[in-house]
């Protein structure tokens, strides 16, 4: 066994197609780790993945990993019609990169997972999934969306399906980052919140991360799966969402008068990563995807 | 050699006995006054027992009777030695004070805590300021890194090794003002070159690396410390017999506590923490269970209070709970 050098150990990033996102991420997604993204349903969890997945093809000088990704999901149906409007506008802005009946949907491999046994099997056949694909584009990038759903349903709140719970997540965990390592893929997982009810921040009064307390809706949540499974990945981002009441000044036909308008405020947080700060930046969902704001 | 064999009289042999005294060996570093002091008697006939001890001692040396084992030291020797060793200092002057000057060499530190709290950073910073040279209070050794979940980022190691090298030349320019030749020469690619990285991916791997350093020490010496993030992680996977579990992390702590003592380096282990059903709670301990925490030497727990990291000691033989 010898020790690697550090000094060529760069970790690549898989940009997200926003430069301010990438700026406060620091390039992207990490390779070689698994990054979990918590949010309420409707926060934007799969508009990231699907727009990761397909900037994954851009090639590396572009920031992307000149790879095809794997899409995992557990919640059905899986957005086609989405993906495909995500698919034309990524085709517009990087025509240049592409040639011309060239389908950016080919290179996303779909697969639906229904338990988490489910899940290891597809984890064990992925190997030489991923080797085979070297000679082609070959995957660089796995998305599974979510894995939250995976565990919410099949298991029993007694002590023993508890820690086989737990168990089955490191299990899950260790194979994702075995491959991740092998293969220099990055991982990306998303999961849902559960609400806190209470005066403690996070479960049985614990706080994980950087943030107190996460707040979406008005209401104070937490990720979903416990604190075994924010062991087992290696960084989080939180996005939440808000309806705030803003202020805007109209002219109108008699004066100036200031109506009241509700405006859905979206914040993306880094609840903990190895390599980044505490920050926090404010995005916007459009058609063409997801984009960070610069107030 | 025992002390009935010792030519002295009876009621002489049985106050040494009831004193405490049943080998010849205790006998080997007390004075006169003081083995008068506990036996009663009067110092010219502790003189005399210390006299025929060591006299019967210097005609068994061909049994190596001085010490009971090879190899060991009295007490005293050892608080010499203790005092003389250097900690590793972790950059936080209040961290740093609890733990009495820093990571103790040749102890095994086990650190824990929640997710997100800091313990990856603690650990690389702890393997960057290893490196700081002599002259600046530091080790000037060399680390190693075992990374079991993927969290050590290259780019957050060479932005602590900057740091580590601004804040030595701001010290040099403090204090240090007229030794111009105490410039810094390293350079942050220098201290990445002298962590040996290893990353593995299950428990097997695991314990093998841990086999190996015994090799890969004797071939590096200068080596101080052994950081490994985080030691819990492959063996939190179902184990489907505990005891093999129990047996597997027993014999790992073991290695590694000899491998710090023999090697005279500060071993550092990362861990995870856990929930822990009693009654009819919840509470956090750290993780691998009951067992494992009798292997370590020192124990630090890392939390939260309101919005600040806070940092407890657990257990330790030689520093106050703080």
């Amino acid at each position: 066994m010898t020790p690697q050098s550090l000094l060529q150990l760069t970790s690549q990033k898989c940009t997200t197609g926003c430069p301010i996102l990438d700026r406060l991420l620091y390039g992207g997604i990490p390779c070689d780790s698994i990054t979990e993204i918590v949010a309420e349903s409707g926060s934007g969890k799969t508009q990231i993945c699907l727009q990761l997945s397909l900037h994954a093809q851009l090639p590396v000088s572009h920031g992307g990993l000149a790879a095809s990704s794997l899409y995992l999901h557990t919640e059905f149906p899986f957005p086609f019609r989405r993906l495909h409007q995500l698919c034309l506008s990524f085709r517009s802005s990087n025509a240049h990169h592409f040639p011309v009946n060239d389908n950016p949907c080919d290179r996303i491999f779909v697969q639906s997972v229904h338990t988490a046994d489910h899940l290891l099997e597809i984890m064990s056949k992925t190997d030489p999934f991923i080797e085979n694909s070297k000679n082609q584009v070959p995957v660089r990038l796995i998305v599974i969306d979510s894995i939250a759903a995976l565990f919410r349903s099949d298991f029993d709140n007694t002590p023993v399906e508890l820690k086989r719970r737990s168990s089955l997540f490191f299990k899950i965990s260790s194979k994702l980052k075995a491959l991740a390592k092998r293969f220099n893929l990055a991982v990306l997982v998303t999961n849902q919140v559960v609400d806190l009810v209470g005066p403690n921040e996070g479960i049985n009064g614990l706080r994980i991360g950087n943030l107190v307390c996460l707040h979406t809706s008005g209401r104070r949540v937490c990720p979903a799966l416990g604190l075994a499974w924010a062991n087992c990945v290696n960084s989080r981002l939180f996005l939440s969402r808000n309806e705030e009441v803003i202020r805007e000044e109209n002219e109108k036909s008699n004066g100036q008068s200031c109506d009241f308008v509700k405006k859905k405020m979206r914040k993306l947080y880094v609840v903990f990563a190895p390599h980044l700060p505490e920050t926090s930046c404010e995005f916007e969902i459009t058609r063409e995807g997801l984009f960070g704001v610069e107030r | 050699m025992e002390i009935w064999r010792l030519p002295i009289s009876a009621s002489q042999r049985g106050k040494l006995i009831s004193a405490g005294y049943t080998s010849l060996s205790s006998l080997s570093s007390i004075s006169s006054s003081d083995l008068a002091r506990e036996l009663n008697v009067s110092e010219s006939e502790a003189m005399n027992i210390l006299k025929v001890a060591s006299h019967s001692r210097g005609s068994e040396t061909s049994n190596a009777s001085c010490s009971i084992v090879e190899g060991a030291q009295s007490a005293w020797d050892m608080l010499h030695d203790e005092e003389s060793l250097m900690h590793i200092t972790t950059s936080s002057a209040d961290l740093d004070n609890i733990l009495g000057g820093g990571i103790h060499c040749k102890e095994v530190t086990e650190i824990g805590g929640v997710p997100g709290i800091g313990k990856t950073q603690l650990g690389i910073q702890i393997a960057v300021n290893v490196q700081i040279p002599n002259d600046f209070g530091g080790l000037g050794g060399n680390s190693i890194y075992i990374d079991t979940e993927g969290s050590f980022m290259v780019e957050r190691a060479f932005q602590i090794a900057e740091a580590c090298i601004e804040d030595m030349s701001e010290y040099n320019r403090f204090l240090r003002k007229d030794f111009q030749e105490c410039k810094i020469k390293m350079q942050p690619q220098d201290i990445l070159e002298n962590i040996f990285y290893f990353r593995i991916c299950s428990y097997t791997e695991q314990i093998a690396l841990i086999n190996y350093l015994d090799k890969f020490l004797s071939e590096h010496k200068d080596v101080k410390v052994i950081v490994v993030d985080s030691v819990t992680f492959h063996f939190r996977q179902d184990f489907d017999d505990m005891a093999l579990r129990t047996r597997v992390l027993s014999g790992m702590a073991l290695k590694l506590m000899n491998l710090a003592k023999r090697f005279s380096l500060a071993v550092v282990l990362l861990n995870q923490v856990t929930t822990k059903h009693t009654e009819a709670s919840f509470q956090l301990a750290l993780a691998l269970g009951d067992s494992w925490s009798h292997t370590c030497t020192n124990r630090i727990v890392l939390y939260w209070n309101g919005n600040e990291r806070y940092a407890y000691i657990d257990k330790s033989p030689s520093l106050r709970s703080a």
